[in-house]
């Protein structure tokens, strides 16, 4: 355990959820069914998988997991309690972090800066939250670039400041999409090393988003399955590999 | 200096500190002049207050607003309302309230309350319209500056509709206007190295990011709008003692189009660019005014047509939009002079 990464000014708690539960969730765009149906619960300790072809529905549902999308129907609890109307930043406040396709990350301010503002955003101080900030960014080896701009980073680097920026003041559970698209192999390896320390440095629930079904069936503890917004498979990796329908569905694209 | 530790605190002001010299040395050579020249230097440092004032806004937010203009009226207004002879009030003014039309005021209390109220306009419009974003929120800022036009020019026994309110003592010369520009130049810096300026710069830069990021943008925002609407309501107090007349006409476009195109020709993603833009913009419009009053030329007097002012104020944004697209600053603030060349191009803006 790396203490810095915890150390936590008095006054500002660790989230504390256990579990974080999506309910028939069913999210309509005019007519179009993005996702019908899903439901899944995702724990503290574990590496959760979310996977399915281009247009299942993976980024909507965490949207919706994030206070991005609001369900047509069904709700998204956390620790049993509803989240139903609320705000993206609550959902931060109590615990929900995620990362995103594109970076998105705070393009004009420099790489500290976008550590800090989560931290801020969270009620640290000035002074703690650079402090922290510089742990984070310790932990995803980019503490040599804090002073740089954002913007000038490279890809690889961006995605490690956005995994940085989520796992500002341990959240319960963070939510990556796709945190290693268009990296290579070494690349990508060197990145699920950090994703899988999460549970255990941070005590803190991983759902990941991603393509490389090698890398999906390394590291995650339980996989779900989307396809055309439906759940047509869950459980552990051994028994996903050899399901039927994801053969078919899913991995029979890929060849 | 080493990666990732924060700068001293002299580091983190000297961007401050820097304009701040350069505003008070303006004042001071500008004080050695004529009379015509300290009425410029009076005029340019309580535009550098509005233009600062409007920066706070927008450069942090990045949400473009034509409604500040209105705040500058509210806040003349109010203070004229203030410090105008009670017998004028009661024979013009029969509509303001027993406290301002039977009493008279000091021209602090009066700008301190021509702050405030435009504040809490600030604050009641700001509730609404910080949700919403892109254009939509900047339409709705001028439909703000619409309707204080029509009610300022319209509500006969309160503002004197389109006769003027005449008689604000006029208290405001430049070293007057210069404190409140160095007054306004600290308020913007320190809200933007603030932790809000730091939260709100970051819904600039990428609006769903930052409410990933436990940011409440709306909240940052109103804070930013209530805090910049101050600043440009005490502007517009201390305008009316400039002045020492009011009309509402005063408050409207072509001084909402002035400011802005200071903002937008010094660069509206720094503090450095709004004093940049306020400088640069007065020195072109007074040289291209002399020119249109004529210069004498051996036995002929040249001059440039009317409203050359306007034609070249437009000429000159165009340019500075084609090569220089983000201001003559560029975004940055004053850099650290200590700094070898070679590290500088690294440091970032603030």
């Amino acid at each position: 355990m790396n203490d810095a990464l915890h150390d936590l000014p008095p006054g500002i708690a660790q989230a504390q959820a256990a579990e974080l539960v999506a309910e028939s969730i069913v999210v309509q765009f005019q007519g179009l069914m993005a996702i019908s149906d899903v439901s899944l619960k995702v724990e503290r300790h574990e590496i959760f998988g979310l996977i399915g072809p281009n247009g299942a529905g993976k980024t909507t549902l965490v949207n919706c997991l994030t206070g991005f999308q609001r369900p047509s129907t069904g709700r998204v609890l956390l620790a049993g309690e509803d989240t139903t109307g609320w705000r993206p930043d609550k959902f931060r406040k109590q615990g929900i972090a995620r990362t995103f396709q594109a970076g998105r990350l705070f393009r004009d301010m420099t790489v500290a800066e976008n550590v800090e503002v989560t931290a801020l955003g969270l009620g640290m101080s000035r002074r703690a939250a650079h402090e922290h900030a510089m742990a984070m960014l310790a932990w995803v080896g980019l503490a040599d670039k804090a002073d740089a701009v954002a913007g000038t980073l490279p890809y690889t680097d961006e995605r490690r400041v956005g995994i940085a920026r989520a796992m500002v003041m341990s959240p319960a559970f963070v939510l990556l999409d796709e945190p290693a698209a268009g990296m290579s192999d070494a690349e990508c390896d060197d990145l699920m090393h950090t994703i899988v320390a999460i549970p255990k440095e941070f005590t803190c629930g991983v759902l990941l988003i991603e393509h490389n079904m090698g890398v999906i069936m390394g590291v995650c503890d339980r996989i779900h399955v989307l396809d055309g917004g439906r759940t047509i498979a869950q459980g552990l990796p051994a028994e996903i590999r050899s399901d039927a329908n994801v053969i078919s569905a899913y991995l029979g694209m890929e060849g | 200096m080493k990666s990732g530790t924060r700068p001293s605190l002299v580091r983190r002001f000297w961007p401050l500190v820097a304009l701040c010299l350069v505003v008070t040395a303006i004042v001071a050579l500008g004080s050695l002049g004529n009379d015509e020249l300290q009425v410029t230097i009076t005029e340019m440092m309580i535009r550098l207050v509005v233009v600062v004032g409007i920066y706070l806004f927008i450069g942090n937010s990045g949400i473009l607003s034509f409604g500040h203009i209105g705040f500058m009226c509210i806040g003349a207004y109010a203070a004229a309302w203030a410090t105008v002879d009670p017998t004028w009030k009661q024979m013009m003014l029969t509509g303001l309230p027993d406290f301002l039309q039977n009493n008279q005021y000091g021209f602090l209390p009066a700008v301190a309350g021509g702050g405030l109220l435009a504040a809490f306009v600030a604050l009641l419009l700001g509730s609404a319209i910080m949700r919403l974003s892109g254009i939509a929120g900047s339409i709705a800022t001028f439909a703000f500056l619409a309707i204080v036009q029509s009610v300022y020019s319209n509500w006969e026994s309160v503002t004197a509709a389109t006769s003027s309110i005449i008689g604000v003592p006029t208290v405001v010369g430049p070293w007057v206007a210069w404190l409140f520009a160095i007054g306004a130049l600290v308020l913007a810096y320190v809200f933007q190295i603030s932790r809000f300026g730091l939260m709100l710069r970051a819904s600039r830069d990428d609006e769903v990011a930052a409410k990933s990021s436990a940011v409440g943008i709306v909240k940052v925002r109103l804070i930013a709008f209530v805090v910049s609407a101050f600043i440009v309501g005490v502007a517009g107090a201390l305008y009316a003692h400039f002045l020492g007349i009011l009309t509402a006409d005063t408050f409207y476009l072509s001084l909402t189009f002035v400011t802005l195109a200071m903002l937008v020709v010094g660069g509206v993603g720094s503090l450095t660019g709004a004093v940049t833009g306020v400088i640069v913009v007065t020195v072109v419009v007074e040289v291209l005014r002399h020119m249109e009053a004529g210069v004498a030329v051996g036995a002929t007097n040249l001059h440039l047509p009317q409203g050359s002012q306007e034609i070249g104020l437009g000429i000159i944004m165009a340019l500075v939009m084609i090569f220089r697209p983000s201001g003559l600053a560029r975004g940055r603030e004053v850099p650290w002079p200590f700094t070898p060349a070679a590290r500088r191009a690294k440091v970032p803006a603030v």
